[in-house]
């Protein structure tokens, strides 16, 4: 990683997790279990973050399933830009853990800092080009107040030039974190090196 | 070949929004089947009548406060008649729609929805004592796994369900 960013309480450093209640030991768990833990992230099986919402492998692997087809999917929007709007959500929401792993991916895909940077300080005023202050707006619009995002809210990132795929897959990535981070931060908390 | 006039979506986002193959939001949004497919299966997941835990009648009500709160007219519509089809007494879903949990009577249920408030309306201070309200209401951990889940997972289908109506209205204003 090029620079280490600490900024109003949010960080790009690599953050542990711990869960506040039982989570599920490897020794007990199913076959189902653990099939659903390693379909949902190469370190499922030692986050306990998987291991406690493994208590429900079904919903997990459902939710898992979503999750990777919102942010990995090829075509569509940029995955940089679906990285970004996942800070941006985090950093609305206050979930230090979800902004530090989503600033990091942001960093490995788009090779710069600077719109993290500007994400942690303002998100109100974030953004280092036009399209990405389109996104900015909308991701705040779409976690903040759902009932006003009207149709002027899909116009303006047309007329930064996002196609519809694009826009589909912002708001997925908008509303998925929507989903991770009331997760992160109901059921355990950041662990800081 | 599928006949408009009897289409009837399966999808329950397409069938809140009225989002119907002809119209290019459809088109858009089934270019993501696989989220589609997910979506709609964590839902039909989270309220599965057969699900051991919380009653269905339970998660129902947690939904709709979810709804009402977030706020999504459309989402709370679904969930109130779902639970109206359940034959819930009414008195019980106006206290839920109206927000005033604490005169819920059953204790359970009580501390279901004040975790639900706090999750919905300020995340960021749901904290270790929020949560471990749950199990000395005497929720079992999966329960409060099934609980946390599907207050978030309405919290990304409201927004879907926003994203694409708008989606829509703009193209049928075109």
């Amino acid at each position: 990683m090029s620079e280490r960013i600490e900024i109003k309480g949010f960080t790009n450093a690599t953050l542990g997790w711990k869960a506040w209640l039982d989570v599920v030991s490897l020794d007990a768990a199913t076959p189902e279990q653990i099939a659903v833990l390693e379909e949902s992230h190469p370190q499922a099986k030692v986050s306990d973050y998987y291991l406690f919402l493994v208590h429900q492998p079904e919903i997990l692997k459902q939710r898992s399933v979503a999750f990777n087809a919102i942010m990995y999917a090829p075509g569509g929007m940029p995955r940089a830009e679906r990285e970004l709007g996942a800070t941006v959500v985090s950093r609305i929401n206050g979930c230090v853990y979800c902004a530090s792993v989503h600033a990091q991916r942001f960093e490995q895909l788009a090779k710069r800092t600077d719109a993290v940077i500007e994400v942690f300080t303002d998100p109100q005023t974030a953004g280092t080009s036009e399209r990405e202050r389109a996104i900015v707006q909308f991701s705040i619009e779409l976690t903040s107040h759902p009932e006003r995002v009207s149709p002027a809210s899909i116009q303006a990132l047309k007329n930064v030039g996002l196609t519809e795929l694009e826009i589909l897959d912002l708001m997925h990535s908008v509303a998925i974190f929507a989903w991770a981070n009331r997760l992160m931060l109901n059921l355990g908390e950041p662990i800081f090196a | 070949m599928i006949l408009m006039t009897n289409y009837l979506p399966s999808d329950t986002i397409d069938r809140l929004i009225k989002l119907t193959p002809e119209l290019s939001t459809f088109t858009v949004r089934h270019q993501r089947d696989k989220v589609v497919a997910a979506t709609q299966k964590s839902e039909e997941g989270l309220f599965d009548p057969t699900l051991p835990g919380l009653t269905l009648v339970e998660r129902l009500l947690v939904a709709l406060l979810a709804c009402t709160l977030t706020p999504s007219e459309l989402c709370a519509a679904e969930y109130h008649q779902r639970l109206v089809h359940l034959k819930v007494e009414q008195n019980l879903l106006d206290l839920v729609k109206r927000g005033e949990i604490e005169q819920v009577t059953d204790a359970r249920l009580r501390a279901m929805l004040t975790f639900s408030r706090t999750l919905i309306t300020d995340p960021v201070n749901a904290d270790q004592a929020a949560l471990k309200a749950l199990p000395q209401a005497g929720l079992s951990t999966p329960e409060v796994v099934t609980l946390a889940q599907l207050i978030a997972f309405v919290s990304y289908q409201v927004r879907v369900v926003a994203g694409l109506n708008a989606m829509k209205l703009l193209e049928q204003q075109a």
